[in-house]
Protein backbone atom coordinates (compact mmCIF):
# COMPACT_ATOMS: atom_id res chain seq x y z
CA UNK A 1 0.00 0.00 0.00
CA UNK A 2 3.02 1.90 0.47
CA UNK A 3 4.63 2.19 -3.37
CA UNK A 4 3.51 4.58 -5.11
CA UNK A 5 2.68 2.56 -8.68
CA UNK A 6 -0.99 4.57 -9.25
CA UNK A 7 -1.61 7.56 -11.27
CA UNK A 8 1.90 9.25 -11.19
CA UNK A 9 3.37 6.06 -12.66
CA UNK A 10 5.92 4.55 -11.40
CA UNK A 11 9.33 6.07 -10.46
CA UNK A 12 11.60 4.37 -13.15
CA UNK A 13 9.27 5.92 -15.96
CA UNK A 14 10.09 9.40 -14.87
CA UNK A 15 12.70 11.83 -16.09
CA UNK A 16 15.54 11.40 -14.02
CA UNK A 17 15.62 15.25 -13.21
CA UNK A 18 12.17 14.79 -11.73
CA UNK A 19 13.47 12.36 -9.58
CA UNK A 20 14.88 13.40 -6.53
CA UNK A 21 15.98 11.40 -3.70
CA UNK A 22 12.91 11.22 -2.11
CA UNK A 23 11.52 7.66 -1.22
CA UNK A 24 9.02 5.78 -3.34
CA UNK A 25 6.36 6.28 -0.51
CA UNK A 26 4.22 8.93 -0.93
CA UNK A 27 5.09 11.77 0.86
CA UNK A 28 1.82 12.16 3.74
CA UNK A 29 2.67 8.16 4.18
CA UNK A 30 5.21 9.55 6.27
CA UNK A 31 2.93 11.15 8.51
CA UNK A 32 0.07 8.24 8.47
CA UNK A 33 -1.65 10.72 6.72
CA UNK A 34 -2.04 13.28 8.93
CA UNK A 35 -1.77 16.93 7.37
CA UNK A 36 -1.29 18.65 10.85
CA UNK A 37 0.82 18.99 13.86
CA UNK A 38 -1.31 18.95 17.50
CA UNK A 39 1.21 21.72 17.73
CA UNK A 40 -0.05 24.41 15.20
CA UNK A 41 1.68 24.81 11.89
CA UNK A 42 5.35 25.67 12.54
CA UNK A 43 7.13 28.63 10.21
CA UNK A 44 8.97 27.94 7.62
CA UNK A 45 12.09 29.86 9.40
CA UNK A 46 11.80 28.17 12.66
CA UNK A 47 14.70 26.95 13.74
CA UNK A 48 14.69 22.99 15.33
CA UNK A 49 17.43 22.04 17.49
CA UNK A 50 17.92 18.33 18.64
CA UNK A 51 17.23 17.69 22.38
CA UNK A 52 19.18 14.12 21.65
CA UNK A 53 22.01 12.70 19.77
CA UNK A 54 20.78 10.28 17.21
CA UNK A 55 22.47 7.13 19.63
CA UNK A 56 19.49 8.01 21.69
CA UNK A 57 17.06 7.75 19.07
CA UNK A 58 16.47 3.50 19.50
CA UNK A 59 14.48 2.45 16.68
CA UNK A 60 12.87 5.67 14.67
CA UNK A 61 11.65 5.57 11.19
CA UNK A 62 14.57 6.87 8.50
CA UNK A 63 13.08 10.18 8.71
CA UNK A 64 13.06 11.09 12.37
CA UNK A 65 16.97 9.92 12.72
CA UNK A 66 17.79 12.12 9.68
CA UNK A 67 16.02 15.40 11.48
CA UNK A 68 17.51 14.33 14.61
CA UNK A 69 21.05 14.56 13.02
CA UNK A 70 20.59 17.56 11.28
CA UNK A 71 19.20 19.42 13.72
CA UNK A 72 22.49 18.81 16.16
CA UNK A 73 22.54 22.37 15.36
CA UNK A 74 19.88 24.73 14.90
CA UNK A 75 18.14 23.63 11.37
CA UNK A 76 15.02 25.47 10.27
CA UNK A 77 11.49 23.52 9.27
CA UNK A 78 12.26 24.94 5.36
CA UNK A 79 15.81 24.00 5.09
CA UNK A 80 15.28 20.19 6.57
CA UNK A 81 12.34 20.06 4.04
CA UNK A 82 14.88 20.86 1.41
CA UNK A 83 17.31 18.56 2.70
CA UNK A 84 14.85 15.34 3.42
CA UNK A 85 13.50 16.36 -0.33
CA UNK A 86 10.30 15.93 1.26
CA UNK A 87 6.81 18.73 0.99
CA UNK A 88 7.47 21.41 3.99
CA UNK A 89 3.77 20.10 5.20
CA UNK A 90 5.22 16.45 6.02
CA UNK A 91 8.24 17.73 7.57
CA UNK A 92 6.28 20.22 9.88
CA UNK A 93 4.22 16.67 10.95
CA UNK A 94 7.12 14.66 11.66
CA UNK A 95 8.87 17.63 13.64
CA UNK A 96 5.68 18.25 15.67
CA UNK A 97 6.06 14.42 16.75
CA UNK A 98 9.58 14.78 17.74
CA UNK A 99 8.63 18.02 19.64
CA UNK A 100 5.89 15.57 21.27
CA UNK A 101 8.76 13.01 22.08
CA UNK A 102 10.90 15.35 23.25
CA UNK A 103 13.83 14.88 20.71
CA UNK A 104 13.96 18.65 19.37
CA UNK A 105 12.19 21.70 20.64
CA UNK A 106 11.25 24.61 17.76
CA UNK A 107 11.53 28.55 17.99
CA UNK A 108 8.28 30.23 16.70
CA UNK A 109 9.62 33.68 15.95
CA UNK A 110 5.82 34.85 15.32
CA UNK A 111 4.67 33.97 18.91
CA UNK A 112 6.72 36.45 20.53
CA UNK A 113 6.37 38.73 17.95
CA UNK A 114 10.03 39.08 17.13
CA UNK A 115 10.43 40.44 13.45
CA UNK A 116 8.61 43.86 15.60
CA UNK A 117 10.77 43.61 18.89
CA UNK A 118 12.86 47.35 18.09
CA UNK A 119 16.10 45.38 20.26
CA UNK A 120 16.20 42.74 17.59
CA UNK A 121 15.64 44.68 14.84
CA UNK A 122 18.64 46.52 15.90
CA UNK A 123 20.82 43.47 15.96
CA UNK A 124 19.69 42.21 12.66
CA UNK A 125 20.41 45.87 11.31
CA UNK A 126 23.49 45.87 13.03
CA UNK A 127 24.20 42.28 11.27
CA UNK A 128 23.45 42.79 8.34
CA UNK A 129 25.05 46.40 8.26
CA UNK A 130 28.39 43.66 9.24
CA UNK A 131 28.11 41.33 6.40
CA UNK B 1 4.06 10.46 20.09
CA UNK B 2 5.46 8.73 17.55
CA UNK B 3 4.84 4.88 18.41
CA UNK B 4 7.94 4.06 15.84
CA UNK B 5 10.15 5.16 19.29
CA UNK B 6 11.47 3.50 21.76
CA UNK B 7 13.09 5.89 24.36
CA UNK B 8 15.56 4.14 25.99
CA UNK B 9 15.08 4.00 29.57
CA UNK B 10 15.37 7.00 32.25
CA UNK B 11 19.21 5.87 33.70
CA UNK B 12 20.79 5.81 30.36
CA UNK B 13 19.81 9.27 29.14
CA UNK B 14 22.34 11.40 29.31
CA UNK B 15 21.63 15.51 30.21
CA UNK B 16 20.54 16.67 26.38
CA UNK B 17 23.87 18.95 24.87
CA UNK B 18 23.59 22.02 26.75
CA UNK B 19 20.17 23.30 24.59
CA UNK B 20 17.31 25.24 26.68
CA UNK B 21 14.94 27.49 25.03
CA UNK B 22 18.15 30.08 24.36
CA UNK B 23 20.01 27.14 22.62
CA UNK B 24 18.14 28.24 19.37
CA UNK B 25 18.56 31.34 17.79
CA UNK B 26 16.51 34.20 16.96
CA UNK B 27 15.36 33.34 13.04
CA UNK B 28 14.77 36.88 11.37
CA UNK B 29 12.58 36.49 7.66
CA UNK B 30 12.63 38.89 4.62
CA UNK B 31 10.46 37.92 1.75
CA UNK B 32 11.61 38.56 -1.83
CA UNK B 33 9.03 39.36 -4.26
CA UNK B 34 8.32 39.73 -8.04
CA UNK B 35 7.50 38.57 -11.34
CA UNK B 36 8.00 35.67 -13.08
CA UNK B 37 12.21 35.94 -13.42
CA UNK B 38 12.77 39.36 -12.33
CA UNK B 39 15.62 37.75 -10.72
CA UNK B 40 14.27 36.78 -7.21
CA UNK B 41 16.76 33.79 -6.66
CA UNK B 42 19.47 35.93 -7.71
CA UNK B 43 19.49 38.29 -5.38
CA UNK B 44 18.93 35.75 -2.33
CA UNK B 45 21.66 33.75 -4.15
CA UNK B 46 24.14 37.05 -3.98
CA UNK B 47 24.45 37.25 -0.03
CA UNK B 48 23.44 33.90 0.87
CA UNK B 49 26.12 31.77 2.43
CA UNK B 50 24.15 28.51 0.88
CA UNK B 51 22.91 27.65 -2.34
CA UNK B 52 19.60 28.91 -2.77
CA UNK B 53 17.39 25.98 -1.68
CA UNK B 54 14.33 24.72 -2.78
CA UNK B 55 11.57 23.75 -0.89
CA UNK B 56 8.29 22.47 -1.64
CA UNK B 57 4.60 23.63 -0.09
CA UNK B 58 1.69 21.47 -0.75
CA UNK B 59 -1.26 23.72 -2.08
CA UNK B 60 -3.84 20.46 -1.65
CA UNK B 61 -3.03 20.44 1.88
CA UNK B 62 -1.12 23.48 3.37
CA UNK B 63 -2.83 26.63 2.40
CA UNK B 64 -5.83 25.80 0.90
CA UNK B 65 -6.98 23.58 4.34
CA UNK B 66 -8.71 21.29 2.36
CA UNK B 67 -9.08 17.65 3.12
CA UNK B 68 -10.43 15.29 0.02
CA UNK B 69 -10.80 12.43 2.33
CA UNK B 70 -11.55 13.03 5.86
CA UNK B 71 -8.10 13.22 7.33
CA UNK B 72 -6.41 10.55 5.00
CA UNK B 73 -4.87 12.48 1.94
CA UNK B 74 -5.10 10.33 -0.79
CA UNK B 75 -3.79 12.87 -3.52
CA UNK B 76 -0.97 15.20 -2.49
CA UNK B 77 -1.75 17.98 -4.87
CA UNK B 78 0.18 20.06 -6.79
CA UNK B 79 3.26 21.30 -4.88
CA UNK B 80 4.71 25.09 -5.29
CA UNK B 81 8.53 25.30 -5.31
CA UNK B 82 9.72 28.00 -2.82
CA UNK B 83 13.55 29.20 -3.24
CA UNK B 84 15.20 30.35 0.18
CA UNK B 85 18.72 31.39 1.52
CA UNK B 86 20.49 31.56 4.89
CA UNK B 87 22.91 34.22 6.34
CA UNK B 88 24.40 33.45 9.48
CA UNK B 89 24.67 36.81 11.49
CA UNK B 90 25.94 35.31 15.00
CA UNK B 91 25.60 32.56 17.01
CA UNK B 92 22.30 34.00 18.25
CA UNK B 93 20.40 35.05 15.13
CA UNK B 94 20.10 33.85 11.85
CA UNK B 95 18.44 35.39 8.47
CA UNK B 96 16.63 33.72 6.11
CA UNK B 97 15.88 35.05 2.51
CA UNK B 98 12.55 33.79 0.63
CA UNK B 99 11.60 34.12 -3.12
CA UNK B 100 7.87 34.21 -3.57
CA UNK B 101 6.69 31.97 -6.18
CA UNK B 102 6.55 33.82 -8.93
CA UNK B 103 3.24 33.66 -10.55
CA UNK B 104 0.32 35.41 -9.72
CA UNK B 105 -1.94 32.40 -8.92
CA UNK B 106 0.59 31.19 -5.68
CA UNK B 107 -0.66 34.36 -4.14
CA UNK B 108 -2.43 32.85 -2.18
CA UNK B 109 0.94 31.31 -0.79
CA UNK B 110 2.05 34.37 0.36
CA UNK B 111 -0.04 34.63 3.72
CA UNK B 112 2.01 31.45 5.02
CA UNK B 113 5.29 33.28 3.32
CA UNK B 114 5.17 36.75 5.18
CA UNK B 115 3.72 35.46 8.43
CA UNK B 116 6.50 36.46 10.93
CA UNK B 117 8.82 38.54 8.15
CA UNK B 118 10.26 41.98 8.92
CA UNK B 119 9.20 42.76 5.67
CA UNK B 120 9.64 42.24 1.84
CA UNK B 121 11.65 43.68 -0.94
CA UNK B 122 9.80 43.68 -4.28
CA UNK B 123 12.15 43.66 -7.23
CA UNK B 124 11.27 45.60 -10.40
CA UNK B 125 12.00 44.43 -14.18
CA UNK B 126 11.11 47.87 -15.62
CA UNK B 127 10.42 45.90 -19.28
CA UNK B 128 7.55 44.32 -17.25
CA UNK B 129 6.74 46.87 -14.42
CA UNK B 130 3.13 45.86 -14.19
CA UNK B 131 4.85 42.27 -13.40
CA UNK B 132 5.64 43.86 -9.53
CA UNK B 133 1.75 45.36 -9.13
CA UNK B 134 0.28 42.35 -7.04
CA UNK B 135 3.53 42.36 -4.99
CA UNK B 136 3.36 45.63 -4.32
CA UNK B 137 -0.61 45.82 -3.85
CA UNK B 138 0.33 43.18 -1.09
CA UNK B 139 2.78 44.59 1.04
CA UNK B 140 0.40 48.14 1.18
CA UNK B 141 -2.60 45.97 1.82
CA UNK B 142 -1.24 44.13 4.80
CA UNK B 143 1.04 47.17 6.34
CA UNK B 144 4.23 45.09 6.08
CA UNK B 145 7.22 46.96 5.30
CA UNK B 146 8.80 46.91 2.26
CA UNK B 147 11.83 48.42 -0.30
CA UNK B 148 11.07 48.48 -4.00
CA UNK B 149 13.69 47.10 -5.96
CA UNK B 150 14.26 48.13 -9.61
CA UNK B 151 17.05 45.16 -11.11
CA UNK B 152 19.68 46.47 -13.03
CA UNK B 153 20.41 43.48 -15.30
CA UNK B 154 22.61 44.52 -17.95
CA UNK B 155 24.37 47.36 -15.31
CA UNK B 156 22.47 49.92 -16.69
CA UNK B 157 19.04 51.01 -16.23
CA UNK B 158 16.27 52.57 -18.76
CA UNK B 159 13.98 54.29 -15.92
CA UNK B 160 14.84 56.85 -13.49
CA UNK B 161 13.75 55.19 -9.38
CA UNK B 162 11.41 58.54 -9.62
CA UNK B 163 9.77 57.62 -12.94
CA UNK B 164 9.56 54.01 -11.14
CA UNK B 165 7.68 55.80 -7.97
CA UNK B 166 5.38 57.41 -10.00
CA UNK B 167 4.48 54.14 -12.53
CA UNK B 168 3.64 52.55 -8.67
CA UNK B 169 2.68 55.10 -7.13
CA UNK B 170 4.10 53.69 -4.08
CA UNK B 171 3.83 56.17 -0.73
CA UNK B 172 6.41 58.21 -0.12
CA UNK B 173 8.05 56.34 3.05
CA UNK B 174 8.66 53.20 0.66
CA UNK B 175 11.84 53.24 -0.80
CA UNK B 176 12.58 53.21 -4.30
CA UNK B 177 16.07 51.70 -4.97
CA UNK B 178 18.38 50.59 -8.17
CA UNK B 179 19.60 47.44 -7.29
CA UNK B 180 21.79 45.24 -9.24
CA UNK B 181 20.35 41.37 -7.80
CA UNK B 182 23.91 39.68 -8.88
CA UNK B 183 26.14 43.14 -7.11
CA UNK B 184 26.17 41.71 -2.75
CA UNK B 185 27.14 45.59 -1.91
CA UNK B 186 23.46 46.52 -3.78
CA UNK B 187 21.41 43.51 -2.07
CA UNK B 188 23.37 44.44 1.22
CA UNK B 189 22.16 48.12 0.95
CA UNK B 190 18.65 46.99 -0.15
CA UNK B 191 18.48 44.82 3.11
CA UNK B 192 19.65 47.09 5.09
CA UNK B 193 17.29 50.23 3.96
CA UNK B 194 14.17 47.48 4.26
CA UNK B 195 15.29 46.73 8.09
CA UNK B 196 15.62 50.61 8.81
CA UNK B 197 12.35 51.31 8.01
CA UNK B 198 10.83 48.22 9.58
CA UNK B 199 12.91 49.23 12.85
CA UNK B 200 11.45 52.97 12.48
CA UNK B 201 7.87 51.87 11.99
CA UNK B 202 8.90 49.63 15.26
CA UNK B 203 9.95 52.46 17.15
CA UNK B 204 6.62 54.51 16.34
CA UNK B 205 4.66 51.33 17.39
CA UNK B 206 6.35 51.04 20.87
CA UNK B 207 6.42 55.17 21.42
CA UNK B 208 2.50 55.13 20.61
CA UNK B 209 2.45 52.64 23.23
Amino acid sequence: MSWETGDHGTPEVRPAADLPRRTVVRPYMLTRGRTTSSLGVFELHAPVLALVVPGQLGRATPEDRMIVELCQTPMSVAELAARLHTPVGVVRVLVGDLVDARMVQVRQAGDRAEHRDVRLLERLLEGIRAL
Amino acid sequence: MHSEFAPPAPDTVPAPPAPGPTGLPVSMKIVVAGGYAVGKTTFVGTISEIEPLTTEADITVESLGVDFAGGVSTKTGTTVAMDFGRITLGPDMVLYLFGTPGQDRFLFLWDELVRGAVGGIVLVDTRRIEDCFPAVDYFEHLGIPFVVAVNLFNGVYRHHPREVREALAVPANVPVVLCDARNRLHVKETLVLLVEGALRRAQMAGAAV
